[in-house]
């Protein structure tokens, strides 16, 4: 599904913040990419989602070479892609369901798909009774559930999870947790990129750990060593 | 057809759901047009008045009292075949006289004495205006030069050097004035293109998560672009409709002020009003756009 062949990335010439990375990343996994501030961890999830480009090394998603994607060819891998970051990135002066429509609707998909998708993502993240309320009218959880729910109305294939539950309480985060599962459970490849040890720990799924743009560990069914 | 639909929906609605700062935006792109406009009005009235001034000036051939009609005919023929020569006009002694006491019938001593005088004292004469305001000097020396008995006198020195006081003066507000109208144009120009600026600033988030959810940039760009030819459409209408009825208000006022010439600023931007505010809604319509894709493109690098 996903494969990374020896890339590195330098901001200027003394700062490498991916050096010598490879990693392959099968369909329908779930992998948690962990590490502290710093690591590299951010630099990886924007090189695959084509905001960043590798210095060298070759990075693969499905078939599809993004090594040297142009900025023409982005828009249609974000759609192959589904991302949630840490904030959210709601629109603010959208309903919840105008914020999932509208990945849809940038794409060219007809009022009839939208009509039919977007109360079903709605209902599969929980949100079927509050699509009509802005982003600041529901919680933290809330608003990442929405979020979730936009990212899956590609179908994508892969779900891209930047801190996900970094603004949520233990409740919310483990709530968005399960919702990863569920959705990884359908046969979708999740990568989560997170540093919270006890959501790691309890997944008890792969678990990959970086440190100053390297990996130092990939373990199948790992802990958060760091 | 779709996208071109949605392209639009997203702009109403940015510009519905953020309506205090469309407001805002709206009246800064209205100032800026008022205060166009408002030079754009007062070099037309400093050009009107000048020309206007101009015109009055005139000059003038007193030809001897009893001169026949037919020898005076002739000469008025000839003069108006020079190349210089708008027009003649001949004002007989009895036109003078009506004239003259026309003029200062509030003047009862000076009407009085024309009484006691008893009979018509003024001459005939024939009123020559110029082609060309500017070679006016050239016209009254080649004038000098007629040799004909029938005429009286030919003193139009006075006319020369107003003449050339009002050019010197319209040639100074002319260049000052461009100067002046350059800069406050140009400032205007750089204050739309800054609001434009800062309200697209207000949205970097949005255009970020659009480029984050795959937007392509047809999608990005063109509601901005969009809102902008809003923007600049109902402020060029809104700018309509409080500028007529301003000139309608200060049109009076520049007839008395300027008592005796004819100026109408207000039958001026009727008849020029696709050229004025046609350019205007063009020229703010590109400042606008550019300022939009520039903003745009900051943030959608993401």
């Amino acid at each position: 599904m996903i494969a990374i062949k020896q890339a590195s990335k330098s901001y200027g010439k003394k700062n490498k913040v991916l050096n010598n990375v490879s990693l392959t990343i099968a369909p329908s996994e779930f992998v948690s990419i962990v590490g502290q501030s710093g690591a590299g961890k951010t630099t990886l999830v924007k090189i695959l989602i084509g905001e960043e480009r590798v210095d060298e090394g070759q990075v693969v998603v499905g078939d599809w070479d993004i090594t040297r994607i142009s900025k023409r060819e982005v828009p249609y891998l974000r759609r192959q892609i589904g991302v949630i970051f840490q904030d959210f990135k709601l629109l603010p002066k959208k309903t919840l369901a105008e914020n999932v429509a509208f990945a849809l609707e940038v794409s060219g998909g007809s009022a009839a798909k939208i009509k039919k998708i977007v109360p079903s993502v709605m209902k599969i993240v929980g949100l079927e009774d509050k699509q009509e309320r802005y982003p600041n009218e529901v919680s933290g959880g809330e608003k990442q559930r929405a979020a979730i729910a936009r990212a899956l109305v590609h179908q994508p294939k892969i779900l891209l999870a930047d801190e996900p539950t970094g603004n949520l309480d233990v409740l919310n985060a483990n709530e968005i947790i399960d919702l990863l599962l569920r959705i990884n459970k359908f046969g979708t490849t999740v990568i989560l990129v997170t540093h919270n040890k006890e959501v790691v720990n309890r997944l008890n799924r792969r678990v990959i750990t970086m440190e100053n743009g390297r990996i130092i560990s990939d373990q199948m069914k790992g802990k958060y060593l760091l | 057809m779709l996208a071109l639909y949605r392209i639009i929906k997203f702009s109403f609605q940015d510009i519905a759901r953020n309506i205090w700062l469309s407001v805002a935006t709206i009246i800064i792109l209205l100032l800026a047009l008022f205060s166009i406009n408002t030079l754009v009005t007062i070099r037309v009235t400093s050009d009107s008045a000048a020309l206007a001034i101009k015109e009055k000036i005139d000059i003038a051939l007193y030809i001897k009292a009893e001169t026949p009609e037919t020898e005076i005919d002739s000469l008025r023929k000839s003069i108006n075949e020079m190349e210089r020569v708008k027009s003649v006009t001949y004002i007989s002694r009895d036109e003078a006289l009506a004239d003259f006491r026309e003029k200062y019938k509030n003047d009862p001593e000076i009407l009085a004495a024309l009484k006691e005088l008893g009979r018509n004292p003024l001459s005939p004469s024939l009123i020559i205006f110029p082609k060309n305001l500017d070679e006016a000097g050239l016209l009254i020396n080649e004038l000098r030069m007629i040799d004909n008995s029938i005429i009286e006198s030919r003193d139009f020195s006075d006319n020369t050097v107003v003449l050339n006081k009002i050019n010197n003066i319209t040639k100074r507000i002319n260049e000052v004035g461009l100067f002046i109208i350059a800069i406050f144009i140009l400032t205007s120009l750089l204050v739309i293109y800054n609001t434009i600026r800062v309200t697209i600033y207000t949205h970097r988030q949005e255009i970020e998560i659009m480029r984050l959810v795959g937007a392509s940039n047809m999608f990005i760009y063109l509601p901005y672009v969009f809102s902008a030819l809003i923007y600049t459409l109902l402020s060029t209408l809104i700018i309509i409709a409080i500028f007529y009825p301003f000139l309608t208000l200060l049109q009076p006022y520049l007839e008395v002020f300027f008592m005796g010439y004819n100026i109408n600023i207000l039958a001026y931007y009727i008849n020029n009003f696709w050229s004025i505010f046609g350019f205007q809604f063009l020229v703010i319509l590109v400042i606008n756009v550019l300022a939009s894709l520039v903003a745009v493109r900051r943030y959608a690098k993401v």
